[in-house]
């Protein structure tokens, strides 16, 4: 037990931390994205009027050059005729999402491929936007949204895309977490004996234990169910992709059979057809979720087989009321209005799969509970660091005396996983702040800021080790919570010189919470900092103010004796 | 603001109820008290009753302010936080307890 949570969550410890720490980012993901991309600082907005200001925007769009250069000649069937240019590409689909926290709406349409290789298969090639929903103007979509498409694709993905590998190792580190858990559980034995203990006045090796004990109970369910979910909502990416492979074939007859139990055209007619109001359907379709004591925003919105005769909308329910994700769609014929079918009530399965994977992604509108997510994230990184301290505490003077590096690799990967990546998110958003809003090729320099700044904390972490070697604290520790001090408050003045923005604005003159909570954030973040530098620098001295307590003052020495 | 009100109402009560649990148990009534352990004798069944009480009372405010679905995660978020804030009063300021039990005894 003790070996399988020692080494497993070691190894995949560092994996994890990132998981723990961008996860906990990524809660307010498009909070973080409104910092970043200042144009978009305006109130989140329901979904516009598809008739007055989707439709008109959608229209002016063109297929993606880049999607059509990759995928036409893959879809395209050239024995059955020429290529058809990409301007003149039929539209096939219309669709638009969005939450109660996006100002900015996400929306795209689908092209059709004439002549395809597999008619029955889904060809399209797209074009996605994000779009001002006050007016439907298509946004500049060249900036890095940092929030929810750089921290929380590295929560669940790492960043490494070349054949899925991030999805696939942060899948280990999950089910291998599930196992330290349990491991951890065992091997502590006196879990509800030591529910509450903390003994920071004892040394590093004992307090560090008693912290990594403390998160990792206290904070256990949280840990259970966010590895578990995690798994549950790639669960068909992990374990059975069967269905787009080898069982494709009964895949797409499934599909066919649904569409004619619900109604719902599978294939255009191939007659061209009329489109009716959408806002009319909309109307409708908030009428029946009222009818059922549900709350009436529209979170997605999608039209099938535009301008075919077998043209349908579906519309779902914006899930901000629940845990469960978006759902209770209804289904209108296009031409005219009618309502072709409602999504039946869930089955059981259903439930617990929606309830679960709306456990994880969270996009209920709850902004308490959105805050203990982050605590419960920030306890699993605490978790995880006093796990790495702890390790290489009780190794390093063996180490020492034996001239082994072990402790001291270990160590230096541990500051790298802890300040270093807080330094390397920092980092980013100090750079975004820096660089010219209109720069050529600004997203590509916020993200080497962000693997430099990364990659320059592992060198520094390494180069101060030298002292664990001997037994002693490594100063990168100190030194790395200086510079996540640094990075933090420039990041908030530099926010306020390039917008304007500063705190007494976004919180009282002309208030704005998402750019005010992330500057709330920063300083918050700079101060536990700025503390835990000082501490450490005490330690290094060894004067740890909470060593002279236990000599000094009766209380602590109670609470020595009892702890003995 | 109702619901502001229940929340904060929860967080009380969850707050109280994992110290009550906590101080019920001897080595942190040693803590408390700032006496030896073996001198530690709290009112145990007291204690107990009134934090699984508090911690009860807690579920069910949160169920009046949330729909069960969202009410039941800020319960169990709640006391995970309350649990770690006990352990830090606890370990650092031990006398701050008195604000969860001012009592003598």
């Amino acid at each position: 037990m003790t070996w399988v949570h020692t080494w497993f969550g070691l190894v995949l410890g560092f994996v994890l931390m990132v998981c723990f720490f961008f996860g906990s980012l990524s809660v307010f993901d498009r909070e973080i994205d409104r910092w970043a991309i200042p144009e978009t600082r305006f109130d989140a907005q329901p979904m516009p009027s598809f008739d007055k200001v989707l439709l008109p925007a959608l229209q002016q769009l063109e297929p993606d050059e880049v999607d059509y250069a990759t995928n036409m000649p893959r879809l395209h069937d050239p024995a059955k005729g020429e290529m058809t240019p990409r301007t003149e590409l039929p539209v096939d689909e219309y669709w638009a999402y969005v939450t109660h926290r996006d100002p900015v709406l996400a929306a795209g349409v689908g092209y059709g491929v004439p002549l395809a290789k597999n008619p029955e298969d889904h060809n399209h090639i797209h074009k996605n936007v994000t779009l001002d929903p006050r007016t439907g103007a298509v946004l500049p979509d060249d900036k890095l949204k940092i929030g929810s498409d750089w921290f929380y694709p590295m929560h669940y993905s790492l960043q490494l895309k070349w054949k899925n590998l991030g999805i696939w190792i942060v899948g280990l580190a999950a089910l291998m977490m599930l196992a330290a858990l349990v491991t951890g559980v065992i091997m502590h034995r006196k879990v509800f004996r030591e529910f509450f203990t903390f003994r920071p006045w004892k040394r590093t090796q004992r307090a560090s234990l008693d912290l990594h004990n403390l998160t990792g109970v206290v904070a256990l369910p949280f840990h259970f169910f966010f590895a578990f979910t995690g798994l549950v909502i790639f669960a068909s990416f992990y374990f059975l992709p069967v269905t787009s492979t080898i069982l494709d074939p009964l895949h797409k007859q499934h599909e066919i059979h649904e569409a004619a139990s619900t109604g719902l055209p599978h294939d255009a007619a191939g007659m061209p057809g009329a489109m009716g109001s959408v806002d009319a359907m909309v109307d409708e379709a908030k009428r029946r979720w009222a009818a059922r004591d549900m709350a009436g925003e529209v979170g997605f919105l999608v039209m099938h087989h535009v301008g075919d005769a077998n043209s349908y909308v579906s519309i779902y329910r914006a899930g901000s009321d629940r845990v469960a994700l978006v759902g209770e769609g209804i289904h209108f014929k296009t031409s005219t209005g009618e309502v072709l079918s409602e999504d039946p009530p869930r089955t059981p399965v259903s439930e617990v799969n929606e309830f679960l994977t709306g456990l994880h992604l969270q996009h209920f509108e709850h902004w308490f509970l959105r805050w203990l997510y982050v605590l419960g994230g920030l306890l699993g990184a605490v978790c995880i660091a006093t796990g790495f301290i702890f390790f290489v505490e009780k190794r390093k003077s063996q180490h020492a005396k034996s001239g082994s590096n072990g402790s001291r690799v270990v160590d230096s990967l541990a500051v790298t996983t802890v300040t270093g990546m807080v330094m390397a998110a920092l980092g980013m958003l100090v750079v975004n702040r820096i660089l010219p809003a209109d720069m050529l090729g600004k997203a590509d320099w916020e993200k080497a800021a962000f693997w430099t700044v990364w990659a320059l904390s592992f060198v520094h972490a390494y180069v101060r080790s030298a002292p664990v070697a001997q037994g002693l604290f490594n100063p990168a520790w100190r030194e790395q919570c200086w510079g996540v001090v640094v990075l933090s408050i420039s990041a908030v003045l530099l926010n306020w010189a390039t917008t304007g923005d500063h705190l007494v604005k976004t919180i009282f003159t002309d208030t704005y919470w998402p750019v005010a909570g992330v500057d709330l954030s920063l300083l918050a973040c700079a101060i536990v900092s700025a503390w835990a530098a000082l501490k450490l620098a005490r330690r290094e001295r060894g004067v740890s103010v909470s060593q002279k307590k236990t000599e000094k003052q009766p209380d602590s020495e109670a609470g020595g004796v009892a702890h003995a | 603001m109702p619901e502001a009100l229940y929340l904060s109402a929860a967080v009380l009560l969850s707050l109280v109820g994992m110290a009550w649990l906590a101080l019920s148990m001897d080595v942190h009534w040693a803590q408390f008290k700032q006496i030896p352990l073996a001198e530690s004798h709290p009112p145990k069944v007291i204690l107990k009753a009134l934090g699984y009480t508090a911690l009860f009372v807690s579920l069910v405010v949160c169920l009046v302010a949330d729909r069960p679905s969202i009410a039941a995660l800020v319960w169990i978020m709640l006391m995970v936080g309350s649990a770690v804030a006990v352990a830090f009063v606890l370990a650092k300021k031990p006398g701050l307890a008195r604000i969860f039990w001012p009592f003598q005894v």
